[in-house]
């Protein structure tokens, strides 16, 4: 996620030009005020009635396979006339233009639901999604910084070219195209070469000028890019960037430098931190990584067990902050924790997960309007401080991803015979990470 | 031996044949300290535990008009320590006026009003069969301190679901009795026992039920055992994996996972408890 951060960077609208903004959607099509108050109604009543009891945890009677549909659903009605994923559906606005980052990350996810349920119009959207990405490519080899068109755009952004090159190396895979390789190789050789000698990316490219740890997603688009490329220099400024990340780990587990300067540490990025750095670490081979990444997802896990939720925000150490839940967040430590029982075999993680996909799946919007069907908005409460009244479409990614994983696991689990048997090995050599 | 029973309500049949046994072993305790029986946050847990469901049968079968037959407990396998008249006992305040012992209900254990009272009993220990997490100051009202029995062997399986998480973790069966402290049951232990599944024992329920009805014979057998001075506590050793502590502590298990452990449970052989005495880890000092 760029948004706040590519508009805020390069265009930093006030929070009074974007509120305008908002409200001028609202009056130019007015009937939007219904399902925006009812989803505010909505979610203020299942607010105030959730039970919080350590013996409870969310439940629905909806299969995961119906809801990672209308994910899908959702995503592809976002695609916009030029190919790209709209970043969020607004209730005051509606769609946003295509988005270059999150068009890329949501290419594996859209494959990796075609694998399991043989569905065309997913490989259809993916397909136009990358040609759309081909044609932004800059000469740098990297790709532009915030929305499509936006003031922020003319300049390349590290993070976005991460996350589109794991679309492109997905694309490559699953198209067997010279070109998505040869795309994603120079993308690999523009990020290498901004890097910083410590490993971190700051200066231009970065956000605010900044180096972040979250940026663990660059290295983990890196690591698949040298899988699939052999070449040493994209593996090593992997590496590189991880070493830089776990010098930030604290004994809590808790990873320094998010370093967003001007709003809060929400769990997405949190999340990011974690996920960037295990399956950098999976893909390299690092204990050191996948155990720092064990030691924060087993702190998030312990909260959310205990307080049956997780914040919306988190400092240092995990100490809680804004009570909302960031949704997107949710869904990525559902993804690591499910990652992390592939490769530990503990089963608090899957069993954290299930609770964690039920609570989601139960705050998605259920509507006759097909823009709202099946979107996850960025917060819960609906009005809570990360992107408030959208439906955005990482969080539609990060969901279906967590609930592909499910499913994936459990039937291998419903499969096996005996009990306490030891899935490590299986796990580690067996194991295909999310949206991969 | 002064000993203090906690209860979570007064409908509690645990906490009821607790007291019973007790009595029974000629140990009465000086006192019985409950939640209210209409305590939100124990109905909200029993509601979601049981489901609306039992809820309602549970409730008609403690204060509706007793039924005709003897079958009127939820755990039948506590019939023998709630034995009475020609039924069972139906609730706290009948086993005290049975055997004689005085019942104090508290909104909260740790209230400055439970504290008081149990520095009125001043119990040399108590027993915990549930009701809130118990607080420092509340613990250190008992001359030894307040025991809990737990559905697993410590320090594998620590937390909640302890059962289901032992089939499903490959971890023998077992029940643990061991002091309290402010850890989630990390406290000193006085007796770790297996509990191989009972013949015919093939859901969670039942086993569950089962074991309750032996953490309560060895819960009597404890106190016994402390007051002959043949037993002493050991503290749990320390788990720590991968730079995590506390590694063993185990979440309300999702009914996903509650499915496979059943499934997981029909195929550990079973053995009588005879046998489990037999071969089992008995720690007494």
């Amino acid at each position: 996620m760029q948004i706040s951060e590519t508009v805020s960077t390069n265009s930093k609208p006030s929070k009074a030009a974007r509120a305008l903004h908002e409200a001028i959607g609202l009056v130019r099509k007015p009937l939007r005020i219904v399902p925006l108050i009812s989803k505010i109604a909505s979610d203020a009543v299942s607010h105030a009635m959730s039970p919080r009891h350590l013996y409870s945890y969310s439940a629905t009677k909806v299969p995961s396979s119906d809801v990672l549909q209308s994910l899908i659903e959702w995503i592809l009605r976002a695609q916009r006339v030029d190919g790209g994923i709209a970043a969020y559906y607004s209730f005051l606005t509606g769609y946003s233009d295509s988005y270059p980052e999150v068009t890329g990350y949501i290419i594996p996810t859209l494959y990796d639901f075609a694998r399991m349920t043989g569905d065309a119009a997913s490989i259809s959207v993916a397909e136009r999604a990358t040609d759309w990405l081909y044609s932004l490519q800059m000469p740098s080899g990297g790709f532009p910084a915030g929305l499509h068109n936006s003031a922020a755009a003319i300049q390349p952004s590290v993070f976005n070219t991460g996350q589109i090159l794991q679309g492109l190396v997905r694309a490559h895979l699953e198209r067997r195209s010279s070109e998505s390789l040869r795309r994603a190789e120079a993308a690999g050789d523009w990020l290498a070469s901004v890097q910083s000698p410590d490993g971190a990316w700051s200066g231009t490219g970065a956000y605010q000028g900044q180096a972040h740890t979250y940026y663990s997603m660059v290295a983990w688009a890196l690591a698949e890019l040298a899988a699939e490329s052999g070449r040493q220099r994209h593996a090593e400024a992997a590496d590189k960037n991880i070493d830089w990340v776990l010098a930030h780990s604290r004994p809590s587990g808790w990873i320094e430098g998010i370093n967003l300067q001007g709003h809060p540490s929400y769990l997405h990025f949190v999340a990011y931190v974690i996920q960037g750095v295990l399956e950098c670490g999976i893909l390299r081979k690092r204990n050191d990584a996948i155990e720092a990444a064990d030691r924060a997802a087993w702190a998030l896990l312990r909260k959310f067990e205990t307080h049956k939720h997780l914040a919306g925000t988190y400092e240092t150490d995990f100490k809680a902050g804004q009570k909302f839940a960031c949704l997107t967040g949710n869904a990525q430590m559902s993804c690591v924790w499910l990652r992390l029982y592939e490769v530990t075999g503990d089963s608090r993680y899957i069993n954290a997960s299930l609770k964690m996909n039920e609570l989601v799946k139960q705050l998605l919007p259920q509507s006759s309007k097909r823009e709202l069907n099946g979107g996850v908005a960025g917060s819960y409460p609906i009005w809570g401080s990360y992107q408030p009244m959208r439906l955005i479409s990482w969080g539609a990614k990060f969901f279906a991803d967590a609930l592909m994983l499910e499913q994936r696991i459990l039937h291998e689990l419903e499969d096996a015979a005996a009990p306490g048997v030891s899935r490590l090995e299986a796990a580690t050599s067996e194991a295909s990470p999310c949206a991969s | 031996m002064r000993v203090v029973v906690l209860c979570s309500s007064p409908y509690s049949e645990t906490g009821c044949a607790m007291a019973a046994r007790l009595a029974q072993a000629g140990r009465t305790p000086v006192g019985a300290l409950t939640l209210p029986a209409w305590d939100r946050q124990t109905l909200l847990r029993k509601l979601g535990q049981w489901g609306l469901r039992d809820c309602y049968r549970f409730a008609r079968s403690k204060v509706g008009p007793a039924p005709a037959n003897r079958q009127q407990l939820r755990n039948p396998y506590l019939q023998k320590m709630l034995a009475h008249e020609s039924g069972a006992f139906r609730n706290l305040f009948q086993v005290a006026r049975h055997y004689g012992f005085p019942v104090t209900t508290s909104p909260d254990q740790n209230s400055h009003g439970a504290i008081d009272q149990l520095k009125r009993w001043s119990p040399y220990i108590a027993i915990f069969t549930g009701g809130n997490i118990v607080r420092e100051a509340a613990l250190k009202q008992c001359s030894l301190g307040i025991l809990n029995s737990h559905l697993a062997l410590l320090p594998d399986i620590r937390g909640m679901s302890s059962p289901e998480w032992s089939v499903l973790q490959g971890v023998p069966l077992g029940i643990t009795i061991h002091f309290m402290d402010s850890g989630i049951d990390t406290g000193p232990i006085l007796l770790r026992r297996e509990f191989p599944r009972p013949p015919g024992c093939d859901s969670f329920s039942d086993l569950r039920n089962r074991m309750i009805a032996a953490a309560i014979d060895w819960m009597a057998e404890t106190v016994a055992a402390l007051e002959a001075g043949t037993i002493a506590p050991t503290p749990q050793a320390s788990k720590r994996t991968n730079g995590r502590r506390d590694d063993s502590q185990y979440f309300v298990m999702h009914d996903r996972l509650k499915a496979l452990a059943k499934r997981h449970l029909t195929k550990i052989e079973s053995t009588t408890l005879k046998n489990a005495a037999d071969h089992a880890g008995v720690r007494n000092g």
